[in-house]
């Protein structure tokens, strides 16, 4: 259906004027033929356009206003109208999608989109991971949106948008899509401990759960899963970069205690052992073992160490092992950190992004290509890859975000601040999801690092409802804008019956 | 109360008569403990037997060993293993349950889709008793999912639930890639978890999880766990106190030698040094031995002599593993998969998914059921015609049953 003709304007800002009564939104999809094929365009702003002057138009409003007439224009469709201002996106031509490098012809009618124009998406995706439906303003098309999810997870994701918008029901949708896929694993740290489900729709209600999702918990772990706990013998020095401010003295102090003891560095600062030739100010060991005591919850009581928290010295041996080789078989694990500070989680996370990171840098390129892509769910990424957190030195996530994508490792991050994240690293997270974002430093710290050119989507972003994202990516032919399932529906929709068989117990 | 805790008998495992006659022995020894003790009853957490279908030996030790236990009115309770449950549901322990030499504790109903297990009570002591059997490549963790925990969790009184898996808790390093479930799917607040198929000594107690108990086999199974164990065991419990007791029916020595960098010779040489210290006699010795000959083929070294010598000092069994033995002269080739098990279920996951006939799961699942199968022995006396048949009978039957799932 046509719904305005193209009247002027330049390249990336076209004018076009809508047919009376066919309401075009923002952020609408448009389509324009042209003799080498059709243009996609999208409308990045709305304003009002007339045949009659300005001080007309005050006229008539005052006439309506203070003498109550009701005063009737000729023509009035022919005489006020809405103007329309879009970007081109794309040049469709054979069923191929090309940057646009064209205007559409002057009075060139715009319609609707449909699914027929998007039939250059459906050709093969490796990898095929779904992400929404393709959305035309506020319509949802019938158009389902699969990128690789291999590329996409490796070179790392941005989810943004402010509280509200659908960042953990799109996270749920992605987590849910992954579980069957055999290219990935993913490591989710979860502080609000969302999105296994242990009382609601989540992860768990998936069919193939049993053999691809696990959980660890602090607390009473459900049927199936782990009670998570950590060896302190298996923690170095470097994974307390970014978990803890550490002075420089503090810092050498504790090298010097792994060089001199090893795996059981942490319970020989704790019981204050002496270094042979090695001498501390007092005051450096008491904070260091103060602090090592209150971040990892141990009680040093007549010389023995007592474990009350996650972190033990008998248990947990093979955890972070267990959780690597799980996401080595692309599982999905989810880690419960909802106990704990933001400094414990973001200890776990260390703990076990840096093993991943070693054991993927360990491989050779052979064997590598082989593995699969191991992602980790971070959220409120800026706790890690903020620039003030940074400014104190490099943790394992900022290198993750640098050099990761080479080693297959890849970070999911979430968050509703963007800004805060360096440059360099945003401009590294080549696929961005954005939901609505209010706050306009936020947004415009989107469209500076956006894979797309999203100069003009400023008002766009600002006025996505609860559900709609504009995906930019560097594997997108272009930012798509689209609208995020219910994941509730998913679920349902998924869900199979299950019929068990217990042969070999007798009645 | 008292009572003995056993688990991976693998009755019939060893094809060398001498160590198998070892195993029976050390069977044997704990019979003979649980009547001088006077224990209230025996448990058997999986694997009595090493096949489904063991061999007329096997079965006449187990009978005869139980028999002396029912004389003594000392009941026998188990559950079936991984080595001793056939895909198809077969499995020695029923002939012995029938013959009431034992009782298979491994009983429930489906309720709602559920697995209600029930409980068995010994009638001298109250204990309460129930389990789930093992399978091969850790099947059995389905059933766990299914399970209905209420009944279980709720019931009153001293517990003991026997399973046959690898808890992942209780795993250590060189288990690490063995197929496992986590602790959570064993039902919480029983007394006493009597474990079995790891083939560890392990005794831990978590929150809500007393007492979970391998007790590792009663005479190692292997050439590396006869190195790792050195012998058998069994887990003692008296008045709720667990204790872990050694079945040494022979002294084992285990030697590792390394030959690196020497000629086929010399390592002959080092072999034979390397038992000039010790009291060998009436010993099971495990030799391994290691490295890179600078010079010479493996083949040069004269192990049969070695062998000769060590029987002639009255070594009652010697047994060697050259697997970790390289000569310079022969080009390196690497197996990364530690066992034919990982080769298996590698080359199962790669190809499996391409029938189309069932989920990927169950193709999985049906592939490791046939394949075991396929390796069932013919039985002695059984005609060709009749092995045929059986296993033909049991293909059927599996491949009946994964349709209808």
């Amino acid at each position: 259906m046509t719904k305005g003709l193209v009247i002027s304007g330049e390249f990336g800002n076209i004018l076009a004027r809508e047919k009376s009564g066919n309401k075009i939104e923002l952020g609408e999809l448009l389509i324009a033929k042209t003799s080498e094929g059709k243009i996609l365009m999208q409308v990045f702003d709305l304003v009002y356009g007339s045949q009659l002057s300005q001080q007309n138009l005050e006229l008539v409003s005052g006439l309506r206003l203070e003498e109550d007439t009701e005063l009737e224009l000729i023509d009035p469709k022919l005489r006020t109208y809405t103007l329309s201002k879009l970007k081109n996106i794309l040049t469709i031509k054979n069923n191929k999608a090309m940057s646009p490098k064209t205007l559409p012809n002057f009075f060139s009618p715009v319609r609707d989109v449909t699914k027929e124009d998007f039939e250059f998406m459906s050709s093969h995706v490796p990898n095929a991971l779904y992400f929404g439906d393709l959305r035309s303003g506020s319509k949802k098309l019938d158009v389902p949106i699969y990128l690789n999810g291999e590329k996409i997870l490796s070179h790392h994701i941005l989810i943004c948008g402010t509280t509200g918008r659908g960042k953990s029901v799109l996270m749920s949708n992605l987590l849910w899509n992954i579980i069957d896929k055999d290219y990935c694993g993913m490591l989710v740290l979860d502080p609000h401990d969302e999105y296994y489900g242990r009382n609601k729709t989540g992860m768990k209600d998936h069919i193939q759960a049993k053999e691809k999702v696990e959980y660890f918990t602090p607390r009473n772990p459900p049927p199936g899963c782990r009670h998570l706990k950590f060896n302190i013998k298996q923690m170095l020095p470097h994974h307390f970069n970014g978990v803890v401010d550490w002075s420089d003295p503090q810092r050498q102090a504790l090298y010097a205690y792994f060089k001199a003891y090893g795996r059981d560095w942490i319970s020989s600062v704790l019981l204050e052992k002496e270094i042979e030739g090695v001498k501390f100010f007092e005051g450096t060991i008491a904070v260091i073992k103060r602090r090592l005591m209150q971040l990892l919850k141990l009680e040093v009581h007549n010389e023995e160490i007592n474990c009350k928290g996650i972190f033990d010295l008998n248990l947990g041996e093979g955890t972070i092992k267990d959780i690597v080789n799980s996401l080595e078989e692309t599982k999905t694990v989810i880690i419960d950190t909802s106990e704990f500070s933001e400094n414990v989680e973001i200890l776990i996370g260390s703990l076990i992004a840096s093993e991943v990171l070693d054991r993927y840098k360990n491989y050779n390129f052979e064997d590598l290509k082989k593995k699969p892509v191991v992602s980790i769910v971070l959220e409120e990424a800026p706790r890690v890859l903020g620039k003030e957190v940074l400014e104190k030195g490099s943790n394992i996530f900022s290198t993750i975000a640098r050099e990761g994508r080479k080693f297959k490792v890849g970070l999911t991050a979430i968050t509703q601040l963007p800004s805060l994240i360096p440059r360099t690293i945003l401009a590294n997270m080549n696929t961005k999801i954005i939901l609505g974002i209010e706050m306009k430093p936020e947004r415009q710290a989107l469209i500076e690092s956006a894979a797309q050119d999203l100069s003009t989507d400023d008002r766009n972003i600002a006025a996505l409802d609860k559900g709609e994202a504009i995906i930019s990516s560097n594997f997108a032919s272009f930012a798509m804008p689209i609208k995020i399932p219910f994941f509730d529906l998913i679920v349902k929709n998924e869900k199979q019956e299950h019929i068990p068989s217990f042969a070999g117990v007798k009645k | 109360m008292k009572f003995v805790h056993i688990a991976d008998c693998h009755l019939g495992s060893w094809r060398e008569p001498k160590l198998r006659e070892i195993n029976n022995n050390a069977f044997i020894s704990v019979i003979d403990f649980c009547i001088k003790k006077e224990i209230d009853f025996l448990v058997i957490a999986g694997d009595l037997f090493n096949t489904a279908l063991p061999s007329i030996d096997s079965i006449k030790l187990a009978v005869c060993q139980l028999k002396r236990l029912k004389d003594k009115k000392i009941p026998v309770y188990a559950i079936a293993g991984s080595h001793d449950f056939s895909p198809s549901g077969k499995t020695m322990l029923d002939v012995l349950e029938n013959a009431g030499l034992l009782i298979d504790v491994s009983r429930g109903e489906t309720v709602e889709g559920k697995l209600k297990l029930k409980f068995t009570e010994d009638m001298k002591t109250g204990i309460k008793l129930t389990g789930l059997l093992g399978k091969k490549g850790g099947l059995e963790k389905n059933y766990y999912y299914d399970l209905h925990r209420e009944n279980l969790e709720n019931e009153k009184g001293y517990k003991i639930f026997l399973f046959h898996s690898a808890i992942t808790e209780l795993k250590t390093k060189e288990l690490s890639n063995m197929e496992s479930m986590p602790l959570s799917l064993l039902p919480k607040g029983f007394n006493y978890y009597a474990g079995g198929h790891v083939h560890i000594v392990d005794q831990k107690n978590f929150k809500e999880y007393y007492n979970v108990i391998y007790p590792g086999p009663i005479w190692p199974n292997s050439f590396s766990e006869l190195e790792k164990l050195g012998q058998g065991g069994f887990v003692f419990v008296e008045n709720g106190k667990a204790e872990q007791m050694k079945i040494e029916p022979k002294t084992v020595i285990s030697v590792k030698i390394n030959v690196e960098n020497k000629n086929a010779t010399e390592a002959e040489q080092e072999i034979i040094d390397g038992f000039k210290e010790e009291s060998i006699k009436d010993s099971v010795i495990t030799l391994r031995v290691e490295g890179c000959l600078r010079k010479g083929k493996i083949t040069e070294i004269n192990f049969k002599k070695i062998f000769e010598d060590l029987y002639a000092k009255g070594v009652h069994f010697v047994m060697k593993n050259t697997s970790g033995l390289k000569t310079k002269e022969f080009e390196e080739m690497k197996i990364k998969e530690s066992s034919a098990e990982e080769i298996e279920n590698n080359l199962i996951e790669e190809h499996s998914g391409q029938l189309k006939i069932f989920e990927k799961e169950k193709e999985k699942e049906l592939t490791k059921e046939l394949l075991q199968m396929f390796s069932v022995e013919k039985n002695e006396g059984e005609k060709n015609s009749d092995f045929e048949k059986r296993i033909k009978e049991m293909v059927d039957s599996v491949i009946m049953e994964t349709s209808s799932t």
